[in-house]
């Protein structure tokens, strides 16, 4: 077949040579598609997806965002998001939407979404029985006094977690406030019914 | 020739591709640069030159500097230290803390006795972050600075790479490719005296005996002293001096660059390019 094709091309008597179609080698496709695989993988891990602020040795936008110096209210939300997924978010599920059975939704949660955060910080710090409406809807579940054994500025900063994430939006708690509380609650460490926090102000 | 279409397609896409990539891509990524601002501040980076550095700009790319010299910092990596500013009630317990901590068993440790005291040197963020939740829960305060790693960094020519950013008002941009000289992104920093400036562009040896940077005596005037002598002579020690009863002015040029110079300055911790800063100690 080869030695055909040359005598072919050299021999006169077939006319001039041709340009003809044949098909790509075999080994050539393959060559191609493993270095554009390779490629494809190189891409993914040094192009940083093209973004402007992204430079080695940081990989990813959420990689340069992991070693911002945190310092004011992002070290705060940061530290309150590592408490709550340790202590709460095992049962109000750490998208806040809570777990039926278990615990109410925290996102959405008019309890939550308060204005001042009196009757809020009560439930943590003393526990809570009988039945509670959250969002519509009636959960009667009980829940110990899962922050009374938090740091007052561990507590405070879940709080500010919980109440400034999923699309809530209300305000900062600070450590002292938390302070202030424990101090009125005393010694009294019976959980709270929700008749009871509603006595309270708000 | 039948294939002419053919071949005409095949450069199109060709040479549409390369322009995709060399022009489009990067206008897209940056063309609409704009002033961005300092990592945990409100200030504007970076500021636009005086007007006397700007035309120094011109003399530096005139001159030829950017063949010996580049304004690019590279970094490699980064790494974090850890500092204990107090050890609140229970000294012990954060001792303790320290002790079992990973990074303790690494080569790159540094212990300091006594609080408050740099704990960690050239740690990983893993390493940092676990090791300051430890100490944090024994009652210690830490705080964590960022630093920037590389060859570059290790020489002295800056505390992070250079970013996009950092060129905003350089027109053109003297990236330069060939390092003879220095890496001047942080000249302005390293030297930030006027009279240095232009002593070392008149005689480079005069300030830095090793120098092989060649004199830019052209942009200096040597003149007779009149009834007063000029402000702006340069100092000089004797071997580089001009002879008795002459002095060494510089240029406006010479002025213009040295004022060029100064503002040379990459140092600004950006969101793209995060470092901590040195403070004074609290």
């Amino acid at each position: 077949m080869m030695s055909d094709e040359n005598k072919s091309c050299s021999t006169p008597s077939s006319g001039e040579p041709t340009t003809t179609r044949s098909t790509a080698p075999m080994w050539i496709i393959v060559l191609t598609l493993v270095l554009l695989f390779v490629g494809g993988i190189y891409f993914d891990r040094h192009s940083g997806w093209f973004d402007a602020k992204v430079y080695a040795p940081y990989a990813s936008a959420e990689t340069l965002d992991a070693y911002q110096p945190q310092s004011g209210a992002a070290a705060v939300l940061a530290h309150g998001k590592k408490t709550y997924e340790a202590v709460c978010g095992i049962c109000h599920g750490v998208d806040g939407l809570g777990k039926p059975g278990q615990a109410p939704p925290l996102a959405g949660s008019e309890w939550v979404n308060a204005k001042k955060f009196n009757r809020l910080a009560h439930i943590p710090l003393m526990g809570l029985a009988g039945s509670i409406q959250v969002a519509g809807k009636d959960w009667g579940l009980n829940m110990a006094a899962m922050g009374a054994a938090l740091p007052d500025d561990d507590l405070a900063a879940v709080l500010t977690y919980i109440r400034n994430s999923w699309g809530n939006k209300a305000g900062e708690v600070i450590g002292d406030d938390i302070k202030k509380i424990r101090a009125q609650i005393g010694g009294n460490a019976q959980p709270m019914s929700a008749d009871q926090l509603m006595k309270m102000p708000e | 020739m039948k294939t002419g279409f053919s071949v005409f397609l095949a450069t199109f896409v060709a040479l549409g591709a390369s322009w995709c990539g060399f022009v489009l891509a990067p206008v897209l990524q940056l063309g609409g640069a704009k002033q961005t601002v300092i990592l945990q501040t409100t200030d504007n980076w970076p500021l636009q030159r005086p007007g006397e550095a700007t035309l120094g700009l011109q003399i530096y790319r005139a001159n030829g500097c950017a063949a010996c010299h580049t304004e690019q910092v590279r970094q490699t990596g980064v790494a974090f230290n850890l500092i204990v500013t107090s050890a609140g009630k229970n000294p012990d317990a954060v001792l303790k803390a320290i002790s079992e901590s990973e990074p303790n068993q690494s080569k790159y440790t540094e212990h300091v006795i006594g609080f408050p005291g740099v704990i960690f040197v050239g740690i990983s963020k893993e390493q940092a972050d676990a090791t300051s939740d430890k100490i944090t829960a024994a009652g210690g305060k830490v705080e964590t600075d960022l630093t920037a790693t590389g060859a570059d960094i290790a020489r002295g020519w800056g505390s992070r790479q250079c970013v996009a950013a950092d060129y905003l008002y350089d027109q053109p941009v003297q990236l330069g490719s060939l390092r003879a000289g220095p890496d001047l992104s942080n000249i302005g920093v390293r030297a930030p005296d006027l009279n240095w400036q232009l002593r070392h562009l008149y005689a480079p040896k005069s300030v830095t005996p090793d120098s092989t940077m060649p004199s830019f005596k052209f942009l200096f005037e040597v003149r007779k002293i009149g009834d007063t002598p000029s402000p702006d002579a340069l100092e000089l020690p004797l071997e580089f001096a001009a002879a008795d009863g002459y002095e060494i002015v510089p240029k406006p040029e010479a002025k213009q660059l040295a004022a060029y110079l100064l503002t040379l300055k990459a140092n600004a911790p950006l969101y793209e390019a995060p470092f901590t800063p040195l403070t004074t100690a609290k």
